[in-house]
């Protein structure tokens, strides 16, 4: 290599993508390129030639915060005390409408409500 | 995606602090977990994986650089075509490889560029196989058939890895390698089933390739060759079987498809031990096997040239983009 310039010359860039419009966006892999442009077309051309590929990202990896590895690591110790913020800590309700005869308005039921009558 | 910000070096902490930290080391990968770039790992599973993948990564390189040279030979368009998107994979492969060695290289200041060096001046080894010359159409078909086979069982032997950037890079690596074991197989398959010239270079080839493709996964123990750093994967959960487990699993899924295509091996003792459950065959000249990755094999310099070229040939493109000449 010429390693008089190569520590300016390559970048590292990670690689994201996405399938599908539902997709949500996935971090595939990580190049080294000389600027965005030549990063997207390799990362194109190197690594989905066969894969349904809706939308490419490339990001400098020196733009990422991510966390260190103690942050990830005190990041799965976090205290398993949650309930509240979750419908599991809610569901004696169903017992209750149940007395009622009423069904749970649960998640199942809630994300069913894209149509209403119409009038 | 785990971005090593250097903020544990081995040489910062005590000795104590190592103790500690190796035992939890060890407790993760004994759990199954992953270890990523920056987080804390022995210096020798640091070296041993930096070896293991960066020898992996170059050899992907040095493999398709003979192979592109078959697409104007290759009989068919098809054919073409196929070897083209073979090729593709490989450098893709070397690329997603040398990433990963490069991250772990890190902490001791070393680039791409050390490892191109490093290859050149034969500190960094290619995989035995590419030192091998290729005389015939059969041979082409016989590397994507029996060398990608054998490298297919090493690899998906490492599909749990421990360390977590290897053990992805090989989910995607072992996917595109069905394709080329098939692509393999056709060639194979066209050959075999072909005229009576056809099969005669096709039993020729696997002649030729026989003592490499054995000696593809390594000796049997380091008292063989002096060196052997399968125990140290096992340990470290990087890989699960050893040499000779591997060698005896290629056999057992190769051999049976090619004594059915009427093909022979050209070791007349080889057979399956029932009782013992294991394939008994003749060692190869594993001197042979130490002058070959010493790059003294009958292709070594050629391959190394074919590099040089493939760098020089394309050195306009990087020019091209400096910023200066951008900029100018």
């Amino acid at each position: 290599m010429e390693n008089t310039n190569e520590a300016s010359f390559y970048q590292e860039y990670e690689v994201f993508s996405k399938k599908s419009v539902k997709a949500p966006i996935q971090h595939q892999f990580s190049l080294l390129a000389p600027n965005e442009e030549m990063a997207l077309s390799m990362a194109v051309e190197n690594f989905m030639r066969r894969e349904d590929v809706l939308d490419v990202w490339v990001v400098k990896r020196s733009n990422i915060r991510a966390m260190t590895s103690e942050e990830r690591m005190n990041w799965t110790k976090r205290l398993d005390n949650k309930d509240y913020r979750r419908t599991k800590g809610y569901g004696y309700l169903r017992q209750k409408w149940k007395e009622k005869e009423q069904g749970m308005l649960d998640e199942k039921e809630i994300m069913s409500w894209k149509e209403v009558k119409k009038k | 995606m785990y971005i090593y910000s250097g903020a544990s070096q081995p040489e910062e902490s005590s000795h104590v602090d190592d103790q500690e930290k190796y035992e939890q080391f060890m407790a993760r990968i004994e759990a199954g977990e992953k270890i990523e770039a920056d987080d804390w790992m022995p210096d020798d599973y640091r070296q041993a994986l930096i070896k293991l993948i960066s020898m992996h990564g170059i050899s992907e390189i040095m493999g398709a650089l003979p192979e592109k040279e078959w697409v104007p030979k290759a009989p068919t368009l098809k054919r073409k075509l196929g070897i083209m998107a073979k090729v593709q994979d490989e450098m893709g492969h070397g690329q997603l490889l040398l990433r990963v060695a490069e991250d772990l290289m890190r902490p001791y200041g070393k680039t791409r560029g050390d490892l191109m060096d490093d290859l050149l001046s034969g500190d960094l080894k290619f995989h035995n196989v590419f030192h091998m010359p290729t005389k015939t159409w059969a041979d082409a078909g016989m590397v994507g058939w029996l060398v990608d086979g054998a490298a297919i069982i090493s690899q998906t032997n490492m599909l749990d890895a421990s360390y977590g950037p290897y053990q992805r890079a090989l989910q995607r690596i072992c996917q595109e390698e069905v394709f080329h074991a098939q692509h393999g197989e056709a060639i194979i398959m066209a050959l075999a089933e072909g005229t009576e010239h056809q099969r005669q270079i096709l039993q020729e080839s696997l002649n030729r390739w026989w003592s490499a493709l054995l000696m593809f996964f390594g000796p049997k123990s380091a008292d063989t060759t002096g060196s052997s750093k399968q125990d140290i994967m096992i340990k470290y959960r990087i890989r699960k079987s050893s040499n000779e487990e591997l060698r005896q699993a290629f056999l057992d899924k190769y051999l049976p498809r090619v004594f059915s295509l009427g093909l022979t091996v050209p070791d007349e003792t080889a057979h399956y031990d029932e009782e013992k459950g294991e394939w008994v065959y003749q060692q190869p000249d594993w001197n042979e096997f130490k002058q070959i990755i010493k790059n003294k094999g009958p292709r070594s310099k050629e391959r190394l040239r074919l590099r040089e070229v493939a760098y020089e040939n394309n050195r306009w493109v990087r020019q091209a983009l400096t910023s200066e000449a951008v900029g100018s």
